[in-house]
This record gives structure tokens, sequence and C-alpha cells, in this order.
């Protein structure tokens, strides 16, 4: 039945985004990428697909900051035009993707701030969808309780941290510990809020938030290896939603070591495979623990990726939008990539990226 | 037809060459080429990259220098006074080819790069200097601001202290004691002030207060005028703050958040002598700084000068040099690399002119290699290319809108020039608008050399482009007009009316007096009771007979193209069947109205007939009339032959084509031959002189086999397309027939509204008297004119055009058009401009 209204608020956006989905670039734009000898005949390439010529003004030597600054500059823009032309529920729901960048900003400038670097230098380094008005009153913080009652009282993101309070001094492991809360909360948040939607939203999306939780919960587990970490504190940092929770999250929760994770993750069909070849690798002696969590990184952006397409299969609902901001951010992180191999002539490397369509 | 003079009658014939280029002429001839603008080129190579092909390092070099001029050109736009470009036709040409052509553009490389150095660095040193001004300047307005806030605190302090006991007094001893020339107390709060983006000052205040929790005191007041930033041109408002806190702590917290919030600020001394003695330092710094500026401003200014003095010919030069580099991009390789092969679409009437084109392009470029022009045999379509002028431009254009012509197909283009405007002119029948319209295409017509050059905006661009037609458009109405006898809704009384209303108290009938109303409608017919009834009737049957012609004539634009294509089944299959069809219906209808306008019906005994009941009876109850409705005596005899016929054209058009295609077919397979599909058997002998030329090893078309499209020759498809078209075509007849009322509904309603305005608006005023009676008609007089010109002659016109538009397209070129062609698309500088 929503189908029958969904198209008077939101027929228009949603006919641009499926149009800026159809400029995300092919797999024949990628093989010509590939192919480029150096960034000016890459720039060219480029300038074949819907980038057009972002690049033109620019001045000859090309570096791939300013390639991966202008291609991110284009996803902004295409966010602000869709968040100002957005009417409630959507202009709430497309707030929501702008939370998480938000969240990592913060922890960026905290960490820092921690360090000692240069404001500016770290303002210029935030995402600029997640950019708010108070956000350079951060660096002054010291501790947690005062971040939260100057800063962060005022933005949207005051509930997420107002469960982490209790830690005391800033110092990389609770700075890290509050990121994983206050994403914990964010994602709880998110996914209660499109139940709220209700319908085909919350079927897309909670099969796309349930795997963003999964995945933060088996690398908050990968990661606490051989760390101070408690596993009553590591149990807290899980998300209390995704496809392993409960069970698969207790098991991890006592988990010690890679091939206990593979076990809890055993449960669910897809995840299997995350880890299929890690067992062989690890017989070959090929791949230490780190190579094992390298790979199982990139198998994540391949599943996200493909529960983003999926998402564009269903009409009538709202999770396009957020999986175009995740296909696209991944199409500028390929992007950076070839770019990357290109300027450090890593050609061999070079088709390590993770194709879109 | 058309080899000896061009026409519009059918398109271009076209000639697929090849050009054999020695490497070292190739820029020449291209640039040749595109100034003639008659080629269009091919890909020769679209398998490779578009960064793999032979130009690319040449592409990129006038790509930086495009975007060399771009910068000057927006650092033009952006200075605030305007800088003259000088226009292209004023300014020297740059020699860009012949022997000197690659020193002039590696010149003009160094130019346009020490240009761009030279502004760049003066932007810099500008930036920093204004950017150094605008501290100072912020710094004087934090020092007046902050001098007015502390006379203000220090007179309120007055009353405030004497409330304090007097403890307080040591604390505020003060080393310069006796430089105090008022009595009250000096500050001991520390503070901090500051300039500050306005927008971001609430949210500044909100942080601070958090940060502090409230212990400090804040004061802001605005800047009046903005800072422009020099570089972007956008302008920044700003604030003036002024910060008390106690504690160093704080103190720096506040300098922290202010910092990272973009804040600048000042350091001020609360002393009130100090400051002055700031104050008056910052000004004079100030003024050496804006002596300094100023001439920095006044060097980059001359500087612009000089870039705007040539920018327009390097723009031209630098466009033309990447279009010629992309063209050449598309041109292959021969095996040795010393020469280059082109192959691109001539009009075979210009290739004289081509040959010309390439002997001047050796003699400029100084070498005696002449480039190798040969003509290719292909079976490929050539694209549609047809010659226009400005006349015939925009009746082509609404044509090509619908679908580029198949090549050599008759352009319905031609005939549009005419029926266009008259059908237009059906609907809009009235002399005045039309005179109105008229004059307005002339006085377009007349300011067209002026009006060419500059730009128009995207309206009256529409206009201005269809000139010729509204001209048009506008006789014809006046032609119409004089027929429906409508002036802004009065009638004219030229010749001597055929009717006489004799004076009478009630309703007068008209009587007869003999004279004959020789052209248009009679004007007696204007303000009867029954003139609506008799017009309507009129222009119905008007507009079914017009409509009928228009069909058939379409219909018949279909012979030229079977001939020419050598299509003789559809002669047989198609024409004639259709032709008969409709005629036998319609044409039967329109024999009928006009039959039944030649009878003077006063002088017979029976009621005139309806000819729509008739029609329908005709289908309907065939062989059955009846005598009161009869027209004339053997009615019911021809009506069931002309409905048999009709009845006949139906399997006629449905089985005849695909029965002869399908015995063609057994009969090449009866030969042995397995189908290569060719269309009826056309293009045989082409094919033949293809294999001669591969036998011969040379004139092959590179391009030829990758993109031809092989038709399969299905027997089902045949089958389902004629019974689509059958169906269409039979359908059509009915529904295109009724479509042309379109004529009647829009004149009915344009000679209605006219007439309502007229009544409503002029009617009423005319019979006032007296000097408010004059006033009121002149105003009323003037917004009728101005509603006749935006309702009746703009709103109206545009619904007629677009009916005109509707009935040519879908209506008339539904019977004979194809419209399956491409357009020639040349290499020209000349488009190359219109495009930017």
């Amino acid at each position: 039945m929503e189908g029958v209204f969904f198209n008077v608020n939101n027929g228009f956006l949603e006919g641009i985004l499926r149009g800026y989905k159809s400029g995300l670039l092919t797999p024949s734009h990628y093989a010509s990428l590939t192919q480029c000898e150096t960034l000016e005949d890459f720039k060219t390439q480029l300038s074949a697909t819907d980038y057009g010529n972002f690049l033109a003004n620019e001045p000859s030597p090309l570096s791939t900051a300013t390639i991966t600054d202008k291609a991110t500059q284009t996803l902004v823009d295409q966010f602000n035009f869709l968040r100002r032309n957005s009417v409630e529920p959507l202009s709430k729901f497309l707030d929501y993707i702008t939370y998480g960048y938000m969240i990592d900003n913060i922890i960026l400038l905290i960490t820092g701030t921690l360090h000692e670097r240069d404001t500016h230098e770290l303002l210029e380094r935030c995402h600029p969808l997640g950019i708010f008005d108070t956000m350079p009153a951060l660096c002054v913080a010291t501790n947690v309780e005062e971040l939260y009652q100057s800063v962060l009282i005022e933005t949207p993101l005051a509930p997420y941290f107002r469960d982490c309070l209790s830690a005391a001094d800033l110092d990389d492991m609770n700075i890290e510990i509050i990121r994983n809360i206050v994403y914990k909360a964010y994602l709880e948040d998110f996914y209660n809020y499109v139940s709220a939607i209700g319908s085909t939203t919350a079927e897309v999306m909670h099969s796309i938030l349930a795997f963003e939780a999964d995945r933060r919960t088996i690398n908050i587990t990968i990661n606490s290896f051989d760390t101070e970490l408690t596993k009553e504190q590591r149990a807290k940092l899980f998300p209390a939603i995704g496809r392993l929770f409960p069970a698969g999250n207790n098991a991890l929760a006592k988990a010690d070591d890679i091939d206990q994770v593979r076990q809890a993750c055993e449960n669910v069909g897809e995840y299997r495979s995350f880890f299929d070849n890690n067992s062989a690798a690890q017989i070959n002696g090929d791949l230490g623990d780190f190579g094992v969590a390298a790979q199982l990184e990139d198998r994540f952006f391949r599943m996200e990726v493909h529960l983003n397409k999926l998402a564009f299969l269903q009409q009538f609902q709202y999770g396009v939008f957020y999986s175009y901001v995740k296909l696209k951010e991944q199409e500028i992180r390929n992007i950076t990539w070839i770019a990357e191999c290109i300027a450090q002539d890593a050609r061999d490397r070079m088709h390590d990226f993770i194709p879109i369509f | 037809m058309g080899d000896d003079y061009p026409t519009l009658f059918r398109s271009e014939q076209m000639s697929l060459m090849q050009f054999l280029i020695p490497t070292e002429v190739a820029h020449d001839t291209v640039a040749e080429l595109g100034e003639l603008g008659n080629v269009q080129f091919m890909d020769l190579n679209p398998a490779v990259n578009p960064f793999q092909r032979s130009f690319v390092g040449e592409i990129r070099r006038t790509e930086e220098m495009a975007r060399r001029v771009r910068f000057f050109e927006s650092q033009i736009q952006k200075e605030k006074d305007v800088v003259p470009i000088r226009p292209l036709y004023d300014s020297a040409p740059l020699v860009t080819v012949g022997p000197s052509a690659a020193h002039n553009i590696d010149e003009l490389d160094v130019t346009l790069a020490e240009h761009e150095t030279r502004l760049v660095q003066m932007n810099d040193s500008y930036k920093t200097l204004s950017e150094r001004t605008r501290e100072l300047v912020e710094a004087r307005h934090v020092l007046r601001e902050t001098a007015v806030f502390f006379d203000k605190a220090e007179t309120q302090q007055t009353d405030i202290r004497t409330s304090f006991d007097d403890s307080s007094a040591p604390l505020l001893q003060h080393d310069d004691r006796e430089q105090q020339y008022l009595s009250t107390a000096q500050f001991d709060l520390e503070f901090v002030a500051g300039t500050i983006d306005r927008t971001r000052i609430s949210t500044f205040e909100r942080v601070l207060w958090r940060v502090l929790r409230g212990n400090l005191y804040m004061n802001h007041t605005d800047i009046t005028e903005p800072f422009v930033d020099p570089a972007t041109g956008t302008e920044t408002r700003k604030n003036v703050f002024i910060i008390f806190a106690h504690g160093d702590a704080l103190l720096a917290k506040i300098r922290k958040v202010a910092e990272s919030m973009g804040a600048t600020l000042y350091p001020i001394d609360a002393n009130a002598d100090k400051r002055s003695d700031s104050l008056r330092e910052v000004t004079a710094r100030l003024e050496d700084l804006e002596t300094v500026l100023y001439n920095t401003g006044v060097n980059r200014r001359s500087e612009l000068l000089r870039i705007g003095e040539n920018l327009a010919r390097w723009q031209d030069v630098v466009r033309k040099e990447k279009a010629i580099y992309e063209t050449m991009n598309l041109f292959n390789y021969d095996v040795r690399r010393k020469t280059l092969v082109a192959e691109g679409w001539v009009p075979t009437r210009d290739l004289a002119m081509i040959h010309m084109a390439l002997r001047h392009a050796t003699e400029e470029s100084g070498t005696s290699v002449v480039p190798i022009l040969q003509e290719l045999s292909t079976s490929k379509t050539p694209p549609t290319f047809t010659r226009t002028n400005k006349f015939t431009e925009g009746f082509q254009t609404i044509m090509d809108a619908y679908g580029i012509a198949t090549y050599q197909e008759v352009n319905p283009g031609l005939f549009a020039i005419i029926t266009f405007p008259f059908l237009f002119a059906v609907m809009f029948g009235d002399i005045g608008h039309g005179l109105i319209i008229f004059f307005a295409a002339l006085y377009m017509i007349f300011q067209e050399k002026k009006w060419a050059r500059q730009e128009l905006d995207e309206i009256l661009g529409q206009f201005f482009y269809g000139r010729y037609i509204i001209l048009l458009m506008g006789v014809f109405s006046v032609y119409t007009g004089l027929m429906y006898n409508d002036i802004f809704s009065k009638s004219l009384h030229i010749w001597h009316s055929g009717w006489d209303f004799p004076e009478s108290d009630g309703v007068s009938y008209a009587v007869s007096n003999g004279h004959i109303y020789p052209f248009g409608i009679d004007p007696g017919w204007h303000g009867a009771d029954n003139g609506l009834v008799f017009t309507n009737s009129y222009k119905m049957k008007m507009s079914i007979v017009l409509g009928v012609i228009h069909m058939t004539f379409a219909l018949c634009l279909q012979l030229p193209n079977h001939i020419k294509f050598k299509r003789p089944l559809d002669i047989y299959a198609n024409f004639i069947p259709q032709m008969i069809f409709l005629h036998s219906i319609f044409g039967y209808l329109v024999v009928c109205i006009l039959y039944k306008w030649s009878i003077d019906w006063s002088t017979r005994d029976t009621e005139p007939p309806s000819l729509l009941n008739m029609l329908i009876a005709m289908i309907l109850s065939p062989g059955k009339v009846d005598a009161a409705a009869q027209l004339y005596p053997g009615q019911s005899f021809i009506q069931v032959v002309l409905l048999l016929l009709a009845m006949i054209c139906v399997p006629w058009m449905l089985c005849m084509k695909p029965y002869f295609q399908w015995k063609e077919m057994q009969m090449i397979q009866g030969q042995g031959y397995v189908g290569l599909g060719h269309r009826n058997g056309g293009p045989r002998e082409s094919t033949d002189e293809v294999l001669e030329n591969e036998e011969e090893g040379n004139g092959r078309a590179i391009v030829e086999e990758m993109e031809e499209e092989h038709e399969h020759h299905d027997f089902s498809e045949v089958v389902i397309h004629q019974i689509i078209h059958t169906i269409e075509f039979c359908l059509g007849c009915i529904s295109h027939t009724a479509s042309y009322l379109r004529l009647w509904a829009l004149s009915l309603a344009h000679a209605q509204l006219s007439e309502v305005l007229w009544s409503m608006t002029i009617e009423k005023f005319l019979g006032l008297s007296g000097i408010f009676g004059t006033i009121a008609l002149v105003m009323v007089v003037v917004f009728w004119f101005l509603a006749t010109v935006f309702i009746l002659c703009i709103m109206e016109g545009l619904s007629a055009f677009l009916h005109a538009l509707r009935l040519h397209w879908v209506e008339a070129n539904s019977k004979h058009y194809q419209g399956e062609g491409y357009s020639f698309t040349p290499l020209s500088f000349a488009k190359l401009d219109e495009k930017e």
C-alpha cells in the first residue's frame, strides 16, 4: 500500500538516485581504467564517464589525493542535492546516513587532538558528509564528560555517547572503545528507526544493517585478540542486532583465536565462505593472522557491495539511498586504489579493487 | 533527379571517400577540411581506447592550453571593472597551418604559460597583500569596537563601584595609574578579542558557554562593510567579539575554541592609551599597504587587459586545434606509417571542392605530396544530408525533429514549407492577428544580421530561429482571414453583401439581393443568429476536405520512393490498395460534400441529407438508402460498389506482399542459394563491386565489416509487419480523417475567443462619451491590444502551431515517411563555435 503514495514525496528523488546509480562505473570502464599508463590517461578515461570533466581545471601534475577529493566532492554534491530536496521521513533517513560519518569525524578529531595534531589539518581530513557546526570545538575537550557536555550534547549523536560517559581518560584504547560503543548505539538506533518506517525499507535495511553489525562484531573480536580488553568488555561492544545475535555473539565473546570465530560464523550460511580459504591458507603458512584479517576485510567489502546491489531490486523504499552512498564510496575507494597503483607503478596489484557491477 | 542542382526533394547523394594523407600534411589538410565543413569522418579504430590513440599527446597539450585560456577567461570575468575582450573578427588571425604552424603553436603555448605564471604570481601577491590588509582592517575594527565598549563600561562601572567596599581599591592599583585621566577603576579582567564569521557567532557563543560553564562575558558587534575575498570574489561578513573571562586556563580554552572555529584573535591592550597608539599604528600601516595593493591591482589589470586583447584569438585557435587532433585520432596509419588513412562521407556534389581544398592544403604546407582521394563502394547506408538555407532551415528542422529522413527518401520538409503555414492558418484565420505576427516576423528578419551575432535568450531565440515560418504563417493567416472574413472578430465589407436585412421590430430575416460575394464568407453572416451554425458546418466540411487532400498527397509521396528504390511490389501491394481504400470511403465523402455544396437546396423538395448519417449508413446497412435522405439517384448502388472495393483492399494489402516475398524466397532456395538476406534483391550490384575491389586489394572500406547489420530474412516477421501495417492504415484512415476536425475546432475556438475579447472590452466602452469615456476607451484599447497579442497571437498561435505540427507528424508522415536515417554531422569549425 505504501507503494501508492511513495512517489508523491520520494518519486522524484528515487528517480534521480537511480539515475546516479546507473552512472556508476561499469566493468568496461574499470577495464579501460586499469589500462592507463599515467594519471593523465586516467583523467582522460574518467572524463568519458559520468564524472565528466571534474578534473578539467586542475593544473597538470595530478595527485591521487586530488582525484579522491574531487570524486568525493561529486558524491557529497549528489548527497546534498538529495538531502535538500527530501522531506520527512526520507530526510531523517538521510540524516541517519550522515551520523556514521559524524562518528568517524569525532573520533578522528579526538584522536588527533590527543596526539596534538594541528586542528586545521584534522578538519580538512574529516569526511565532508559528517561535518557539523560545533565540530571544531571538539579539540578543546580533554575527557569524555567534557566532550559530551560542551559539544556533543547538541548534536543528534548525544544519546549514543550517553552510555560511554563512564570511561575516564582519553587514550587510544578508550577512544577505540568509545567508537565501538557509539557505533553500536548508532547501529541499533538506525535499526529501530528503519523498523519504525516499516515495510520494504525495513526489510532491505535490516539485511544491510545486520551485516554491518556482524562485520563489526567479527572485527572487534579479531582485533581484540591479545589486547588488554577483557571478554566481558568485549561482549559489551557487540551490537545487539545482526544475524549472529545472540548465539553467535555469545560464542564470539568467548572466542580466543580465529578458528573459534569461524565456528561461531558457521551457523550463518552466507558467512561461512568468509573463512573458507583461510584454513587452507593457514595450513600453507602463507598468511598470518594479519593476512587473514586483510583477506577478510576484502570479503566483507564484497559482501557489502553485494547486499547494497540487492537493495536496488526493490522499489518504493529508502534502502537504495543508503546503498547508493555506500556503493559510490566503494567506487571512490576503487578509483583511488587504481590511481594509487598507477602512481606507484604497482600494476600487478591493480586488479585488487572490488568490482561493483 | 537532383544530380545537377541541389534540391530539398531528396537528401544529397553521398560518397564514401578514402583519404590517403601524408603524415606531414595531415594537420593542414584536416584544418582545411574543417574550414570547409563538408566531410563526416568515420572512426577507423573504434576498438582503441581514447588514450591509446595516436595524437593523445597533442590533444593533451591543447587541453592544457585550453585550461589556461579558461583560467584567463574566468579571471577576466571576475574582474569588477569590465576588461574588454577584443572580438575575434577584429583580431589578426594566428597562422596555424603551413610550415610555421608548429612554431606558432609552440610560441602560443609558451606565451600562455608565461601569462599564466605571471597572473598566478600577481594573484598570489595580491592575495597575500589583501589578506594582510584585511587583517589590519579587522584589527582596526576590533580596536575601535573595544574602545567603544570600554568607554561604555567605564561609565557604568562608576555606579557599580560605589556599592563595593574600599578593600577592593588596592587591587585596582596599577603601574600606570597616573595615566588614567578618568578617576574610575581600571579593569583587571582578562579578555580575548577578535573577529569571526557572522554565521558562526551563535554557535561560537553556545560552545563557549558550555565549555566555560557560563563563566564568561561576551560582547559582539557587527562590522558593517563586507570583506571580499580577492580570489573568489565572495563576500563574507564578520563580527567583532570581546570575551571576558577569568583565569589562564579558561582564556587558553577560549583561544583554542576561537581558533578552531576559524576566528582571528588580536592582542588588545586594556589600557586606553596603548589602544589608541596601536590604532594609529595600524592605520598608518594600512595606508602603506593600500598603496602597494593599489599598485599591484593596477599591474594585474594591465596584464589582464593585455590578455583580453588576444583572448578570443587564442580561444579560437585552441578550439580548432583540439578538433583537428580529435579528428586525426579517428584516422588509421597505413602499413609503413607514412600516411594516414581516413574515411568519411562526402556529398558527391562537393567532391570538386574537397579536391581543391586538398590541393590548397598541400600548397599551404609547402610540400609536394598531395593527399590522395578515392571513392569506396559500400553497402552501408550513407548519412542524410539536406542542404538548407536560412529560409528552409526552420521547416526542415520541424521534420527532422520527427525523424531524420532515410537516405534519399522523399523529404517532407520541402512540402511543409507550404502545407505547414497553411494548416496553421486554417486554425488561426484572422486578418488582424495574421498581420500582427507577419509584422513581428518581418521585424525579426530585418534585425536578422544584428540578432544572429548576439546571444538571445532561450524563448526569443526559438522565435528568432523560426522567423521565416512565422512570416509565412502570418501571410497565410491573412489569406484565411480573408476567406473567413474575420479581422479582430469583425468582418470586412469589401464587396457588396449578398444579403439585405429589411428593417423590422423583432427578428429580421435576410433577403437575397442577387449579389454574390466573390471571395470568402459574405459579411452578411456576421452577427446573424444562425451565423455560428453556418460557419461551423462550413469549417467542419472544409477540414474534412483539406484533410483528405493532405493525406492523399502524403500517400502519393510513397510513389517516388518506391520508384527510386525499385520496389514495384510496394506500388502494387501497398500504394494502390491504400489509395483505393482511402478514396472509396473518404474520397467519396469529399465528393459528396462538394456535390452537396453545389446544389441549391431551396429549390429542391427534399431536405438536405446529413452526410454523417449517410456515411454511417453506407457501412452499417449497405444497399439501403432512405428515399428522404437521398443525395442523388443510384446512390445505393454506387455506395455498395465503393464499399466492396474498400473490402477487397484489406486482404489485398494483407496478403499480396507476403505472398510474393514468400514466392521469391522459394525461388531463391530452389536455385540452391541460402538466404544472404538482401532486401528485395536491391543492392546486388554494389556487392559485386565490393568483391571486385577486394580482389584488387585496395579501396576496401575498413569499417565495413564491423557494423554491417545482417538482416535476417524471416518470413514470419514479414507477415507480422504486414498485418500491423494494414491494421494501422485502415484504422488510421478513420481516426486521421477525424483528427483533421481539429482544424475546425481550433479555428472556431480562435474566432469565438477573439469575439469574446472584443465584446467584453472595447464594445462596452464604445458608446461612452465625454472625456472620461475617451480615457476609458484608450485604456481599454490598450488592454485589448495586449490581450490580443499575448492571448490570441502568442498563446493561441502556439496551440495552433502545435496542432499543425501534429497533423504533419502523425497524420501525414505516417502515410509515407520512414525517417530511419541519421543526419550528416561533418567536421566543421563553424559549427564548433555554435556548440560553445
